[in-house]
């Protein structure tokens, strides 16, 4: 268990960075996460994105595949990889406050 | 029996009887703690002060168990041999710590032990004993499950897998314009089965993509099958030997049943390993088929010019990074040089390097044990000084694990490179038929005499032969040449001439070229010439980019050739005319 803190904002999360209370997210969280993801403004497009993953999170508990995200969004691949360089599973996952996904990532 | 002993403790101490081999029971045998594994480590490393890092000191504490129970030593002897039983679950839980949270099971000190003791074998015994009683971490339990219940470690479902294929079929289709550029999947009889990590069709299928053009385009009778597609196998990691037979099994089967004659593993390095290596003891399964990394497939097509590739695509200097399991486990290290010098233009060697290379720090599933996290990144100090060391933009590497391990600890460590895996620069480098006739016509004016006419260029070494050969390359090109042969000379020579590129040997008498390539540096008026760092000795790169100067702008291994001079001056002197202009 590691704090995480940005600003006035402050949040529990696991040693690699993901939130562990999801109830705790905002979009304040979720700007203060962005920027340890190498995203230096929260575009409409960002937030699409980030949105979409939390509602599909809340639905199913885990993180969408990448077709999903990309059919659901609009977004083709390239696009989701220059608005969170470090991927859908590490950047944008992160951001929008979903858990640590599963496995070798 | 002993009434005190917990049910679990009980258990695991029954079962390890069970799992003890010729290997294993040498390794406990052997050990004369002569200290050699310390260094070898990379948790040691990282923590100088704490023995309890050591591999030898982590290996007593499953040898300890071993000398009680089963060794006659440990019976007769115990206070001799230091044999201790275990009691309780807690110390089944610190034991879950060490080798868990203390170990990579990378095997580096496997093979620097000269008793040949094994300590990574048994540690994934270790594992596997404690995961036998339920103590494990929670992200090795939940892949674990996902692994066994759904088929593949991140639980992704088969229509999810086939909905995504055929999303980059679409996409493929489009980009050749042709229909037999898509993926085909369960195709009976194919030549090549391949199999890939769900991380790729989960998050990142950008390499699935790739690796469809390559086949494509070597025009491959190849498929994808719809299950008993992961050649991942948590099984390695957590020593469950149950699972890891389990998961080859599905993939041993479904390329028999698609009557396949060859399963290509994608590039990933514990699934090689499990899947090429391991699995099939685990499985206890004869194979009618064979199986390879798709390194080695790419590599094929290549030789037998089946695809075409044009390394001006990757001009970026990369380093590869070779994988615990491909290098010191399956000796897969020199297909990977060979292809990455096909298609990168710079390839910059890390060291040590091969079997001798330090883990990324994410392997033995490390990356889905967060609560170890801060320590797996303390312990990647060596490995992102060896980085940093190359100076290269891209690290390459054949291994999922190693992509992420990597690229935490390039966050980390705020190294700003960037990490690759060789499928993407072949594909990046293939020369797609329909473009190769205008590329040859393209490239005639580059190549035109006399590019470097109107350029002086310092050449700096104290080998004469070198000097006359190099400044015949760049004057035969129209460059002015001047020449010096030791640090004092260079550094007058420079500022007299002011010239528009150094090139500069590291190992000279007196000043040597690390002290010169500084003193320019710092020197307002040669700080911005370009200087291009040649030298014999490779591994002494380190010695330049731990600097606190801004790096050199190019760096060539010795010996040089008129094609891999060339390509690094016109570079590096394009790119300061860029600059300047």
């Amino acid at each position: 268990m590691a704090i995480f803190e940005h600003g006035d904002i402050k949040i529990e999360v696991d040693e690699d960075g993901f939130m562990q209370e999801p109830d705790q997210w905002n979009e304040e969280v979720a700007k203060a996460l962005a920027t340890t993801e190498e995203v230096h403004e929260m575009t409409d497009e960002h937030w699409k994105l980030v949105n979409y993953l939390r509602d599909y999170y809340k639905q199913f508990g885990i993180a969408p595949m990448i077709r999903k995200l990309c059919k659901e969004t609009g977004f083709p691949l390239k696009k989701v990889y220059e608005l969170f360089p470090s991927g859908p599973a590490k950047g944008a996952c992160k951001v929008a406050g979903l858990a640590k996904p599963t496995g070798c990532v | 029996m002993n009434s005190t002993r917990s049910h679990k403790a009980q258990k695991v101490l029954e079962r390890m009887g069970k799992k003890l081999n010729r290997q294993i029971v040498g390794s406990f045998a052997a050990c004369v703690h002569c200290g050699m594994c310390t260094d070898s480590c990379h948790y040691v490393l990282a923590n100088p002060g704490d023995p309890t890092y050591a591999p030898a000191y982590k290996a007593d504490k499953i040898r300890k168990l071993f000398k009680r129970h089963f060794d006659w030593t440990g019976r007769v002897i115990p206070w001799w041999v230091n044999a201790k039983s275990v009691y309780t679950d807690e110390e089944l839980e610190e034991l879950k710590d060490t080798v868990f949270g203390k170990c990579t099971n990378c095997r580096r000190c496997s093979i620097n032990c000269p008793m040949g003791v094994d300590f990574a074998t048994f540690n994934r015994m270790a594992r596997g004993l404690l995961v036998s009683v339920g103590i494990m971490p929670e992200g090795v339990a939940v892949v674990s499950k996902d692994q066994w219940e759904i088929g593949n470690q991140m639980g992704v479902l088969k229509e999810d897998y086939i909905d995504t294929l055929e999303w980059l079929s679409e996409e493929l289709v489009d980009e050749f314009g042709d229909p037999r550029a898509a993926i085909p999947i369960d195709k009976k009889n194919a030549d090549i089965v391949y199999s890939i990590n769900p991380r790729e069709v989960k998050y990142d299928p950008r390499t699935i993509s790739d690796a469809a053009k390559i086949f494509y385009l070597a025009g491959a009778n190849w498929t994808m099958p719809s299950e008993g597609w992961d050649m991942t196998n948590f099984g390695l990691f957590s020593g469950d030997d149950d699972l890891g037979g389990a998961v080859a099994r599905r993939l041993y089967e479904k390329v028999e049943e698609l009557g396949g004659k060859k399963l290509v593993i994608s590039e990933c390095g514990h699934g090689y390993r499990s899947t090429r290596c391991e699995g099939q003891n685990w499985a206890q399964y004869d194979l009618n088929f064979e199986m390879e990394s798709s390194v080695t497939t790419m590599l094929r097509y290549i030789h037998e010019g089946r695809i075409k590739v044009d390394k001006s695509s990757n001009t970026d200097p990369v380093t590869f990074h070779d994988s615990c399991n491909n290098a010191r486990s399956c000796g897969l290290t020199e297909e990977p040089r060979e292809l990455l010098n096909l298609v990168a233009e710079e390839f910059r060697e890390m060291y040590p390097n091969r079997a001798e290379n330090f883990c990324c720090t994410g392997g033995g599933g490390a990356m889905s044990m967060s609560e170890y996290t801060p320590r797996r990144l303390k312990s990647a100090k060596i490995k992102a000084d060896q980085l940093a060391a190359t100076g290269a933009k891209y690290v390459v590497t054949s291994c999922h694990n190693c992509v992420d391990g990597l690229s935490d600890l390039i966050k980390h460590y705020k190294l700003g490179m960037k990490v690759t895996q060789l499928v993407n620069l072949v594909a990046e480098a293939l020369v797609v038929p329909e473009k190769e006739t205008a590329v040859p016509v393209e490239e005639i004016p580059a190549a035109a005499a006399g590019p470097l006419d109107g350029y002086k260029i310092l050449v700096v070494d104290d080998e004469p032969d070198f000097v006359s050969f190099a400044s015949a390359i760049l004057e035969d090109h129209g460059a002015s040449v001047v020449n010096a042969f030791n640090g004092n000379e260079a550094l007058e020579v420079a500022r007299r001439e002011s010239p528009d590129l150094i090139t500069l040997d590291i190992t000279m008498p007196g000043k040597d070229g690390k002290q010169v390539f500084e003193s320019m540096r710092k020197d307002p008026q040669l700080k911005a010439i370009p200087v291009c760092i040649i030298t014999g000795q490779p591994e002494l790169r380190k010695l330049i980019y731990d600097r606190s100067v801004p790096p050199p702008n190019g760096y060539i291994d010795k010996p040089i050739s008129e094609e891999s001079l060339m390509r690094n001056v016109r570079k590096i002197l394009e790119i300061k005319q860029k600059a300047t202009k």
